[in-house]
């Protein structure tokens, strides 16, 4: 028998990986393995505090939720391709620096290729 | 806190460390608990040295913490690494915020210059000022230098810092 602690964090890592589009209270305790009973007792704990949110919704003529996550989880798409990501001139970037943002050949090289396929740049998020 | 970090953006951290072997480093470090560079050398077949340039790197992210030990026979010092997770949504936020405020100066530089280039692959674009010193001649290959319209790089910038803002919640 898990812990409850358990039983929750698995349920919000399943409500995050729902995404923005969320997920009805129904189809996590199936995935979870509980009862309806301890299906929505979890969700109302994790609301209360503050990891998710409940929206009322009628399915199928039945009044439920739908559990959408607060915060999604962090994600590294958006900057992967980015030069200043981890660049080893990092410390010698700025105002009184060597290097500059303004200047800095990486980030122009990355820029251009970037303006030429201006699909590729934004990545998944 | 609960960690919301799955893997695949574990991997990415390590890919972005720029470096092939960290993520190997990464892979080990995530299936056990604790663990010594020796052994993670043993383990991934990464010399030591590299090993350790490695952990170093991500321990000054926070990302790996670090016990140290005393051999009882030779009294030298015993490395025991672990990861630490919990950490790692801090530090993609902070990257993120980093390369947003980097992305916002050069956005900024770029709106209110206008920039000078002779085309060639390779050499420089030049703003208008330092293009006029030039007298509109390449410094580095000697071509005339002619208007560049940077418009596409502003808008890739304008895009990206839009969509870093957004998912920084500013």
């Amino acid at each position: 028998m898990p812990k409850p602690n358990d039983l929750e964090q698995k349920a919000l890592q399943i409500i995050m990986s729902a995404g923005n589009s969320g997920l009805l209270q129904s189809e996590l305790w199936r995935k979870l393995g509980a009862s309806s009973r301890e299906g929505s007792r979890i969700a109302l704990k994790l609301e209360s505090k503050g990891l998710i949110r409940r929206e009322r919704e009628l399915r199928n003529g039945r009044w439920t939720y739908r559990l959408y996550p607060k915060r999604l989880p962090a994600s590294m798409d958006s900057i992967a391709d980015c030069p200043c990501v981890m660049c080893p001139d990092s410390p010698k970037c700025g105002p009184a620096g060597n290097v500059t943002p303004q200047n800095c050949e990486r980030l122009t090289e990355w820029l251009f290729h970037a303006a030429e396929s201006t699909q590729d740049i934004l990545g998944d998020s | 806190m609960l960690s919301a970090i799955d893997d695949a953006t574990l991997m990415k951290v390590a890919e972005a460390l720029g470096e092939e072997e960290a993520v190997k480093v990464i892979e080990i470090l995530k299936n056990s608990d604790e663990i010594t560079d020796d052994e993670i050398a043993n383990k991934t077949g990464i010399r030591l040295n590299n090993v350790r340039k490695i952990l170093y790197k991500l321990y000054d992210h926070s990302l790996v913490s670090l016990r140290r030990t005393r051999d009882p026979k030779t009294g030298w010092f015993i490395f025991h690494w672990k990861l630490q997770p919990d950490q790692l949504e801090g530090f993609i936020l902070s990257q993120k915020r980093r390369v947003l405020e980097k992305l916002n100066i050069r956005l900024e530089y770029e709106k209110n210059h206008e920039f000078y280039y002779c085309y060639t692959p390779g050499c420089k674009r030049v703003p208008f000022e330092e293009a006029v010193e030039l007298v509109f001649k390449c410094p580095t290959c000697g071509k005339p230098l002619m208007h560049y319209d940077n418009e596409k790089i502003v808008k890739v910038l304008t895009q990206k810092v839009e969509q870093l803002r957004k998912e920084l919640g500013e």
